[in-house]
């Protein structure tokens, strides 16, 4: 459904991406692994539409190139990014930014129900609907940018970073609310820190070193791959037999 | 009875920098355009309803009909072929509000000399419902009720369409973060757009009702921009509560000082309460705590 080509991204002159390749099929849950600033946050918003990729890229969703989209209109194609940091409206009430997410077009219909699935997803943002979410936890934030995403009734949603800061019982909240979401069709392409939780819930990896694809494969393989255990899953090495 | 004395005129003038201050939240807070000229847009609404009135006999409140439409397409015009291309060119957040500051601040001189060569540099008023009311042992004249009834009317409609509506939340969702309003499907170039029509639309309500009760000359825009911009960042940037808040406090506090102390310290009293109020929340009343 989302297939990306020949993506470049600079910063000045800096290169963030050099010919970044991958796709994601419907009802995926794919990952990206790479060491910090390897360019997967900027990958994630140049397929947005937050960053503009270097000419010649290719970013076709649903057959359609959306590489020259503004971002308000890719979100009406059916692509919700939950940026890193969470990018939820500290100021306005949980009730708000609920609401706010299924500001597109395509959200409209349908969305007391949704409303409802996220409110069954995540209890405790039903408990908390009238609150400003700049009051609420880091953990309790993370579940309204993702709940934002999803009241916008997308095909394909885009995390980055969503158990950043988090405690490991959030962490483990959050991925188990993701898994769930895997139920409804949804594709996820993630980004994350935390190697392992991606690796258990995804079901392909991009590898993703200096802004440059450096391998791909299945989830379950790579879990066990001697090499990808040194290197994503660190001193996990020795810890790392199943149990 | 002083209280009334002081509350009921407090309230009419704190209802106009209410009225004024919403107007300005939506083009400083939301659309980020510091505007300079948003006082000479209020004279140069407030000498259109002196026009209508002297030369058609055309009331003040039908002369809203004209003056809002007409302020609102302006500030568009404005807004989309000068300043949004502007606010595009700039790099970031401080460039765009020095950028936007001193193209408004040409657009002062070229509204106050426009108002200059048709009007000259006298004191105008008229004289339009000048009837004088006795409310509870105070005595006020109908057209300050009805300038605060509309500033009500007008304020109240305004804060439930920013604060009940999704359009009202998606433009309040700017003013919070711009950047992730994209991520929701906002078009924020074209709110803001429309943001900042409606504050010009505010301020040429605020410009006709003062007109009414006012004297007013081409020069005097000067002193609403900066009481405008006092009640904005004294309620908290881009809050709409704080805007109206701020504005009836700031009116009560003036009239009060005006009474009871000096009529020439009311504008010692605005910066002290502003002074006071940014020394106990550097945020504003309604501002968020800084993070």
């Amino acid at each position: 459904m989302l297939e990306v080509a020949a993506l470049s991204h600079f910063y000045g002159k800096h290169q963030a991406l050099a010919d970044v390749a991958l796709g994601i099929e419907q009802g995926e849950i794919v990952a990206i692994l790479g060491a910090n600033g390897a360019g997967k946050s900027t990958l994630l918003k140049s397929i947005a539409g937050l960053v503009r990729p270097a000419a010649g890229a290719r970013i076709r969703f649903e057959g359609q190139s959306i590489a020259e989209l503004p971002a308000h209109l890719i979100v009406e194609r059916g692509i919700a990014l939950v940026p890193e940091g969470r990018g939820v409206f500290g100021d306005l009430t949980v009730a708000e930014n609920l609401q706010l997410g299924a500001y597109p077009a395509r959200a409209r219909a349908g969305e007391a129900d949704r409303l409802a699935k996220i409110l069954q997803l995540f209890p405790r943002l039903a408990e908390r609907l009238p609150q400003a979410v700049r009051t609420m936890s880091g953990g309790e934030q993370q579940m309204v940018a993702i709940g934002r995403a999803l009241m916008s009734n997308p095909l394909l949603l885009l995390l980055d970073e969503p158990s950043l800061g988090l405690s490991p019982l959030l962490s483990r909240e959050v991925f188990r609310a993701l898994t769930q979401i895997r139920g409804s069709g949804l594709s996820v392409l993630l980004v994350e820190q935390n190697a392992r939780a991606s690796l258990d819930i995804a079901d392909r990896v991009y590898l993703i070193e200096s802004g440059r694809n450096a391998g791909t494969g299945l989830a379950s393989a790579m879990k066990n791959d001697p090499e990808i255990q040194r290197a994503y899953l660190g001193k996990a090495r020795g810890a790392s037999t199943p149990t | 009875m002083l209280l009334v004395d002081i509350v009921l005129p407090g309230l009419v003038l704190g209802g106009m920098y209410a009225l004024i201050a919403l107007g300005l939240t939506l083009q400083y807070g939301v659309a980020r355009i510091m505007n300079l000229s948003y006082g000479e847009s209020l004279v140069a609404a407030a000498f259109g309803a002196f026009s209508l009135y002297s030369g058609l006999g055309l009331s003040p409140l039908a002369a809203l009909l004209l003056a809002v439409p007409v302020a609102m397409v302006v500030n568009w015009l404005l807004y989309r072929f000068l300043l949004e291309r502007l606010m595009r060119r700039s790099k970031d957040r401080g460039a765009q509000e020095i950028d936007s500051i001193l193209v408004t601040f040409g657009v002062l001189f070229v509204i106050q000399g426009a108002m200059l060569v048709a009007f000259g540099g006298q004191y105008y008023s008229y004289s339009y419902l000048s009837i004088p009311l006795t409310i509870m042992g105070s005595t006020l004249a109908v057209n300050r009720l009805v300038a605060l009834l509309f500033a009500a009317l007008v304020g109240g409609a305004v804060y439930l369409a920013l604060t009940r509506t999704r359009i009202g939340t998606a433009v309040r969702a700017i003013a919070v973060d711009a950047n992730a309003a994209r991520l929701v499907g906002i078009d924020v170039a074209a709110l803001s757009g429309l943001a900042f029509a409606f504050g010009g639309g505010l301020v040429a309500v605020g410009g006709v009702l003062v007109s009414m009760f006012l004297t007013f000359n081409a020069a005097m825009g000067v002193i609403f921009t900066m009481k405008a911009l006092v009640v904005v960042i004294m309620g908290g940037v881009g809050n709409v509560m704080g805007a109206l808040v701020a504005g009836l406090l700031l009116g009560v506090v003036e009239t009060a000082v005006a009474r009871l102390v000096d009529p020439g310290l009311t504008l010692a009293a605005t910066y002290a309460l502003f002074l006071g109020v940014l020394l106990i929340r550097p945020t504003g009343l309604f501002g968020r705590a800084a993070s």
